[in-house]
């Protein structure tokens, strides 16, 4: 899947990288950082992510 | 390493009973510097200084400490208090929150609106026709327990116990805490029960609802004991009561102050959702979110020493002349975000919950209370830490 993150919305809450490790970090400076591509298997918890996220940011489409 | 003076900053005395965190002062303090002195470490006050420090990896979540401060270190509270998601830190916190999030998805939450509708409703109908109320007691606290009632599926009817045990519970966020206890700790006992009895019929008796998801949460082959979710369920009774009563009577009082937009609201309820966001910008319920320095760090030229208290005023940030140009309130105005649900990885659990009833509650509130005005008698909480009112008397002209 692909996955696309609103940096305008963004505001670096991190709960992205609390659900779904895989696709979302937190650097040392606190600001996110993610991947773009993520295997299909890992849908739930990227989805998990987007729905947990307090202002909504996440996008997630077809690779 | 440049090192500011800390003879610039301003002092703040935040324990002093008259202090308003709200004040000239307060504003006075942030136009001379980011940051302040207090009798318990530093206060910030700047909207960009705040939104980073709440989610600066070198701070943690602030208050665990606090019985321990206040000479409760053992006993069913200290162990309850321990078990907070809030004072949890690292993967022991991940693994809680990703156990309890999806109890509490935007989607779930969503199918529940109906029901918060029609509770705004009934409420309002019981008092309407006198044209006047206690704000606080008749609509305020009814409709911030039946919410909590509704979530966890219980009768509607006993609200009052939430309401009531809840308020006891609130006794352990005040110095009196030590003295308080045996009350705190019954008060804890019953609401034990409850949430036990509540696990135990969801547990036999799955339904499609909120308790359900949260007993059946699972990730990875994990589930939540039968105590982290008691301690979870207390912890949202007690953290979604005081919190949605408080707020809705801020935002009360900020209308009543700007009452070209309750007009606005009352003609256009789809701006329900962005008068919420605008009152907690400007009149938060919870005015400082605490922070604690795990290891001594740099930030702005400021040495922040390890277990420095940080406490980030979010009401000084949400109004800063930087960000937000001139004084006003606006429903309609776009806003950068504010941080009245804190932020980071301990942004409110139950935000959508509180987004969602709350932005029901006052577009209805607007169409049947027109022009509504303060009436003598209000008391309120001190304007620190979590503020609101206690009772909120009101005048208004019904309408249907």
């Amino acid at each position: 899947m692909k996955i696309t993150v609103d940096l305008d919305k963004c505001q670096d809450h991190g709960q992205c990288a609390i659900a779904a490790p895989v696709a979302f970090r937190m650097n040392d400076e606190g600001n996110l950082e993610y991947e773009t591509t993520v295997e299909d298997s890992y849908l739930d918890e990227v989805e998990e992510a987007a729905d947990v996220c307090p202002v909504q940011a996440i996008l997630i489409g077809q690779a | 390493m440049t090192i500011t003076p800390t003879a610039a900053a301003p002092r703040l005395a935040v324990t002093d009973p008259s202090f308003s965190i709200t004040s000239d002062e307060v504003h006075a303090a942030r136009e001379q510097s980011w940051y302040a002195h207090t009798e318990y470490g530093l206060a910030i006050l700047r909207y960009e200084e705040v939104s980073k420090l709440m989610k600066h990896p070198k701070l943690r979540q602030g208050s665990a400490a606090w019985p321990a401060h206040n000479g409760v270190t053992e006993g069913p509270f200290a162990e309850w208090f321990d078990s907070w998601i809030l004072n949890k830190e690292g993967e022991e916190h991940h693994r809680l929150r990703r156990l309890l999030n999806p109890a509490f998805s935007p989607k779930l939450i969503g199918g529940l609106v109906p029901r918060f509708q029609a509770l705004a409703g009934e409420l309002i109908d019981a008092f309407a026709e006198r044209g006047e109320c206690d704000f606080t007691a008749e609509f305020a606290e009814p409709y911030a327990a039946r919410v909590i009632a509704i979530m966890l599926g219980l009768p509607e009817s006993e609200w009052q116990m939430i309401a009531r045990e809840s308020a006891t519970l609130g006794l352990a966020l005040g110095v009196t805490l030590k003295q308080d206890l045996p009350q705190i700790e019954e008060a804890l006992a019953k609401l034990y029960a409850y949430a036990d009895g509540l696990i135990a019929d969801r547990s036999a008796n799955p339904r499609d609802d909120f308790m359900t998801t949260l007993v059946q949460a699972q990730r990875d082959g994990d589930r939540l004991s039968s105590t982290e979710l008691r301690d979870a369920i207390v912890l949202l009774i007690f953290g979604g009561y005081d919190t949605t009563r408080n707020q809705l009577g801020l935002a009360m009082q900020t209308f009543m102050q700007h009452p070209d937009q309750w007009d606005v609201l009352a003609a256009n309820p789809a701006l329900g959702g962005q008068a919420v966001e605008e009152v907690m910008r400007v009149n938060p319920t919870v005015r400082w979110v605490t922070r604690e320095a795990v290891e001594t760090f740099e930030y702005q030229g400021l040495l922040i020493e390890a277990g420095t208290t940080v406490h980030l005023f979010s009401e000084s940030a949400g109004t800063d002349p930087r960000v937000f140009g001139e004084r006003s309130f606006d429903i309609e105005a776009e806003r950068k975000p504010h941080y009245g649900f804190g932020g980071g990885a301990h942004h409110c659990l139950g935000h959508f919950v509180a987004r969602s009833d709350m932005s029901e509650a006052l577009p209805l509130l607007a169409r049947r209370l027109r022009n509504p005005q303060p009436l003598p008698g209000a008391t309120w909480l001190a304007d620190s830490g979590n503020t609101g009112p206690i009772s909120l008397p009101i005048s208004f002209t019904a309408a249907p």
